[in-house]
């Protein structure tokens, strides 16, 4: 690196305070356990059903039984079970019907299939809930260590040469948003070296009308070496900016940054020491605005964490192709747009999946995709 | 004095707005749960009119009328539980409706209790730093 560049060192637990994580996490895990308590009701229902379909199966072999009849609560007295072949099956809301031996076992196992289903679906949601909360415990782990998150300028910078050089066998994955939600963070500290082919475009209208009025923009790098050497040279001759990208990513690291450009989400000065050494950030608004966001983002953990979880709107860009760089996202009224992979875990048993309209700059794709049926599809 | 009984109005104000936040979200709550027993009710008699279907022309259906087993005709039978579907479906049409209007109440309401949070502050920078 020719120059040092600026940015700043904000300490992850000033972001994520470790007890909100913990009881975030302490939240999911009850959720869990309601689950586990269905669960196991399910599994009874499951078990009884069995039960009863040997019981029906056997009946029919003798015309009658010799029984102890349950006469109150505490006498039998003894009695036959005649007409072993007739069942009045309970159909649901008071229906009955006469069904025989054969029928009702047909029945009980209809009913047995739908247990069974109910019983998948629930073991699903239980794995995502179990995702998260290991999730919110990794986040907890992390602010308690004093893990920071390092915010560096975005120094435009020309060099074709060492473009080519870095491509070789080089991954990055850079997710840069306003981390409003511990939900954001396991994207920022995830070390992403997979060719992704999906991108999950998180984007959050931040419900203060105070919040910045310019658009801010997000970044993401991901390439896959290798094999699409050849087409991605041959598309550097024609987008330069790519070049200038290569050049940011070797910068960055594995920490989130940010974009120049316009302004951004300002960068907070780290008005605490923090355990390396200090930069300086240029603080490219107000101290007044930064203080607000501030008050913004402790807002949002002081309200509930499952609301936050659930105001995610997730804008599924589906890429099926390799190299997908999706340079810029310039949003409309100053949403945040994140992209991060999609991981399945996470992201099941969420709903809303809303569209905002924005621009979305795709570059680097290949040009054997530059079709309109795939341009839909990413933007759908 | 006058700023701070400002504040104190403001936050009197923060108050009756978070009750009815508060409100609007018990509200929901019931609203939801009316909602997921009327899903309830409509799988079961979606079940049922599955099974009634399946039954032979000459099969005997009765209906459990309080202690009372009574032996009903299967077309009427399969007429009630499509009538009773039907109702059922309306009804939780009109829940989703009231459903999103509570959640857009609540919505406003929160925006609402931001401002007045936001403007509490600022007073109270504006006190301190007067």
């Amino acid at each position: 690196m020719e120059e040092p560049v600026k940015g700043t060192v904000t300490s992850l637990s000033s972001l994520v305070p470790a007890e909100e994580a913990q009881k975030a996490s302490r939240r999911v895990l009850d959720a869990i356990y309601e689950r586990r308590e269905q669960l196991d009701q399910l599994k009874s229902f499951v078990a009884d059903n069995t039960n009863l379909v040997n019981l029906v199966q056997k009946l029919p072999e003798e015309l009658h039984h010799d029984i102890m009849v349950p006469f109150g609560k505490a006498a039998f007295f003894p009695g036959r079970l005649i007409h072993t072949n007739e069942f009045l099956v309970l159909l649901g809301e008071g229906y009955y019907a006469e069904r025989t031996s054969k029928q009702t076992v047909e029945f009980l196992k209809r009913r047995g299939k739908v247990l069974e289903s109910q019983v998948e679906s629930l073991k699903a949601v239980m794995q995502d809930l179990k995702a998260e909360a290991s999730f919110f415990d990794a986040t907890a782990a992390e602010a308690v260590e004093g893990v920071v998150e390092i915010r560096e300028d975005y120094v435009e910078e020309l060099s074709p040469e060492k473009e080519k050089v870095s491509i070789a066998g080089r991954f990055t994955a850079l997710i840069v948003a306003a981390p409003i939600s511990a939900a954001s963070f396991v994207f920022c500290f995830l070390l992403e070296h997979l060719p992704i082919s999906i991108f999950l475009v998180d984007v959050r209208a931040l419900p203060l009308g105070a919040q910045s009025d310019s658009p801010s923009f997000a970044v993401a790098d991901n390439m896959e070496a290798g094999s699409v050497d050849e087409e991605y040279t041959h598309i550097l001759s024609i987008m330069d900016k790519l070049e200038k990208e290569e050049e940011e990513t070797e910068n960055a690291n594995e920490h989130s940054e940010d974009e120049q450009d316009d302004s951004v989400f300002g960068q907070r000065s780290p008005d605490h020491e923090v355990k390396s050494s200090e930069i300086s950030a240029p603080s490219l608004h107000s101290k007044a605005e930064s203080m607000t966001r501030e008050d913004t983002f402790k807002n949002f953990f002081q309200q509930d964490f499952s609301d936050r979880l659930d105001d995610l709107s997730y804008v599924r860009l589906d890429c099926a192709i390799d190299i997908c760089r999706i340079k810029e996202i310039v949003t409309e009224k100053a949403d945040i747009v994140k992209l991060s992979k999609w991981v399945l875990e996470i992201n099941v048993g969420k709903d809303g999946i809303s569209v905002l309209g924005g621009w979305i700059g795709i570059e680097d794709l290949p040009f054997h995709l530059w079709k309109e049926d795939i341009f839909r599809k990413i933007g759908e | 004095m006058g700023s701070s009984s400002a504040v104190r109005e403001l936050q009197r104000e923060l108050e009756t707005k978070a009750d009815d936040l508060n409100k609007i979200q018990k509200d929901i709550s019931k609203n939801h749960q009316v909602r997921k027993k009327y899903t309830i009710q409509l799988g079961e008699n979606e079940l049922v009119l599955k099974e009634l279907d399946l039954l032979n022309e000459d099969a005997n259906v009765y209906k459990l009328i309080g202690p009372v087993l009574v032996k009903q005709d299967l077309a009427e039978a399969n007429a009630n539980v499509r009538k009773r579907i039907d109702y059922i479906s309306a009804e939780l049409k009109r829940t989703d409706g009231t459903l999103q209007d509570l959640e857009e109440k609540q919505n406003s309401k929160k925006d609402a209790i931001l401002k007045l949070q936001q403007r509490i502050q600022s007073l109270q920078a504006g006190k301190s730093k007067a």
